[in-house]
């Protein structure tokens, strides 16, 4: 599909969300109407980026994310019930599902028939994934027998199939291997659990699963057995693009309605956007919504190089969730006091912008391994002399930090990696926005990130004061 | 510190950050497949192991081990040129 189909088809989805969605009404009824997601299903959403073979529209990711985003600038929700369909619950089964597979669940998938969730995170194991406990161990009725709590599913009231990460023992010949297990949560011993209450995206359905000796055959088995911790890297990838996707749309929503807001609200005899003050916060906001656009852009691009997706992934995902809420943040805040009425919509984009900073990988975890990243396999340097300084500035940090610290001692420093992650965040942003700036407004925006993201590379990482001494006096009640 | 001290003390630390036991560790087993411990906590382990003996351990040569075995070797083979530098 190229993008003469695609247009057509992002006027298709803002027509059908001016004529259906209602945000507010979505927020206040904790769900999004089943007319809805079946006007979205027509669409053909649901099968965008699944094979045209099994009746999706073979989407690249190039093309998802603008569909993703025209669905975010109008409800979070349903960006994040079709973002995560295509992405998390769906990515796994077409990389490595076997024909079997592919032809029982796809085309209902596709037709949005049928809806997917990834269930992966535990109580006891977030953001590390190597902490998993739930087990699929072999019965000796040769089936599988799967035990343990899933937290948190998006999608999961209304999934027909979930991918379930598990640990598998010795399956595959790995000792401490993990498994992507097809689970159908009609099987006897899966039990739904009641829907979540949230702050924000309470359109978007959070459930819990409990696995109690659940039956699964050898052939729900997702791919090569014992080696889903692979798989999931690139599942995770598709995950955080598609989130990154949707927080552009959240910035965009945000930074209109401000735009709207201040150009009619006077204050002080001028228009707001008259305001010195108010039009540096604009540009502001105006580059950083470019910088998250073209490092979207960029990461779905590299969509068949899996190492570099997974690497911009990990700085879109932390660049976008914090530039959406910022700018969601900064909208509200020039609203002044009708921001903070619901009616405005200003607050449940802030609402709904919270999350993204923690699901999909906690941004100060993925701030630490984008940092280790960069110590143990540094990016490689682009050809644009204009970024020399930029790259020579993180290289620096990089090579202070390795030679301090001796070597991989450095891998010690969790602070020190986390500052150095920020900068590479920075960096790729601002590289990003600078490769593809083509107009001298594009070319103005990227200069702007560049010099924040210099700023943030040249930034100390030890703190002035003693903050250990802070915090122990904290723990022990005695400060403040 | 002997070989055989040296490599309990390794299966030790790597009990630590994987859920397999001290006991159930053997030199083949691979960092990631048996151990579960994905590249971040891999070079985790290897900086806490350059940490306790104060080893000085290039980054490129930390990231190229894959197997118990390969960090018991990196270690010897770094405390045995700590020895002939100090001597």
């Amino acid at each position: 599909m190229n993008d003469a189909v695609v247009e057509p088809l992002l006027e298709s989805i803002r027509a059908f969300a001016r004529r259906h969605v209602r945000p507010l009404e979505i927020d206040q009824q904790h769900s999004i109407p089943r007319e809805v997601l079946w006007g979205l299903a027509e669409l053909g959403l649901f099968g965008a980026t699944l094979p045209r073979e099994w009746g999706g529209a073979g989407l690249s990711a190039l093309q998802t994310i603008r569909v993703v985003t025209a669905l975010a600038e109008v409800d979070r929700s349903v960006a994040t019930t079709v973002g995560l369909h295509l992405g998390l619950g769906t990515r796994g089964l077409v990389a490595w599902g076997t024909r079997a597979q592919q032809e029982r669940w796809l085309p209902p998938l596709a037709s949005g028939e049928a809806i997917a969730a990834f269930a992966t995170t535990e109580p006891n194991a977030g953001s590390d994934l190597s902490a998993l406990q739930c087990l699929a161990q072999p019965a000796p009725d040769g089936t599988l027998q799967l035990f343990g709590t899933k937290l948190y599913v998006t999608n999961g009231g209304f999934a027909s199939l979930l991918t379930v990460t598990a640990s598998t023992p010795g399956m595959g010949g790995a000792e401490r291997g993990t498994s992507l297990l097809l689970i159908d949560p009609k099987t006897p011993g899966v039990a739904r659990q009641r829907e979540e209450r949230k702050l924000g995206l309470r359109g978007s359905s959070t459930t819990a699963f409990i696995f109690d000796q659940v039956a699964v055959p050898n052939d729900a088995v997702l791919g090569e057995p014992g080696q889903g911790a692979s798989y999931l890297a690139h599942v995770l990838s598709w995950g955080r693009l598609l989130l990154s996707a949707g927080c552009v749309g959240t910035a965009r929503a945000a930074l209109d309605a401000a735009l709207a807001h201040v150009h009619h609200r006077r204050q002080f005899h001028r228009a707001l956007v008259q305001q010195e003050v108010v039009q540096r916060a604009l540009a502001r906001a105006g580059a950083i919504a470019y910088g998250m656009e073209a490092l979207v852009r960029t990461a779905a691009a590299a969509e068949h190089d899996w190492d570099l997706l997974s690497r911009l992934t990990t700085s879109a995902k932390v660049f976008c969730s914090e530039g959406a809420f910022e700018l969601a943040d900064l909208s509200l805040q020039l609203h002044g006091g009708s921001g903070f009425i619901e009616d405005t919509g200003i607050a449940l984009l802030m609402r709904d912008a919270r999350v993204t900073r923690i699901f999909e990988g906690a941004n100060d975890v993925l701030l630490t391994h984008a940092g280790v990243l960069e110590l143990t396999q540094p990016a490689a340097v682009p050809t644009d002399a204009s970024l020399s300084g930029l790259w020579s500035a993180v290289a620096l940090r990089r090579n202070v930090l390795q030679c301090e610290a001796k070597g991989v001692r450095a891998l010690n420093r969790r602070a020190a990696q986390h500052a150095l992650g920020r900068a590479v965040i920075w960096r790729d942003a601002a590289t990003a926005a600078t490769s593809l700036a083509r107009t001298p407004l594009e070319r103005a925006a990227a200069a702007l990130l560049c010099d924040e993201a210099l700023n943030v590379a040249m930034a100390p990482d030890l703190p002035a004061v003693p903050t250990h001494l802070i915090v122990a006096a904290l723990l022990e009640g005695v400060f403040p | 510190m002997t070989d055989d001290l040296l490599t309990q003390r390794i299966f030790s630390m790597m009990a630590e950050l994987s859920t397999v036991r001290a006991p159930d560790i053997r030199l083949e087993h691979r960092l990631r497949e048996d151990l579960g411990l994905d590249s971040v906590c891999s070079m985790e382990l290897l900086s806490m192991l350059a940490e306790e003996f104060e080893l000085d351990v290039p980054m490129e040569e930390a990231a190229q081990v894959t197997t118990v075995a390969g960090t018991v070797a990196m270690a010897q083979r770094h405390l045995a040129l700590k020895e002939r530098a100090v001597s």
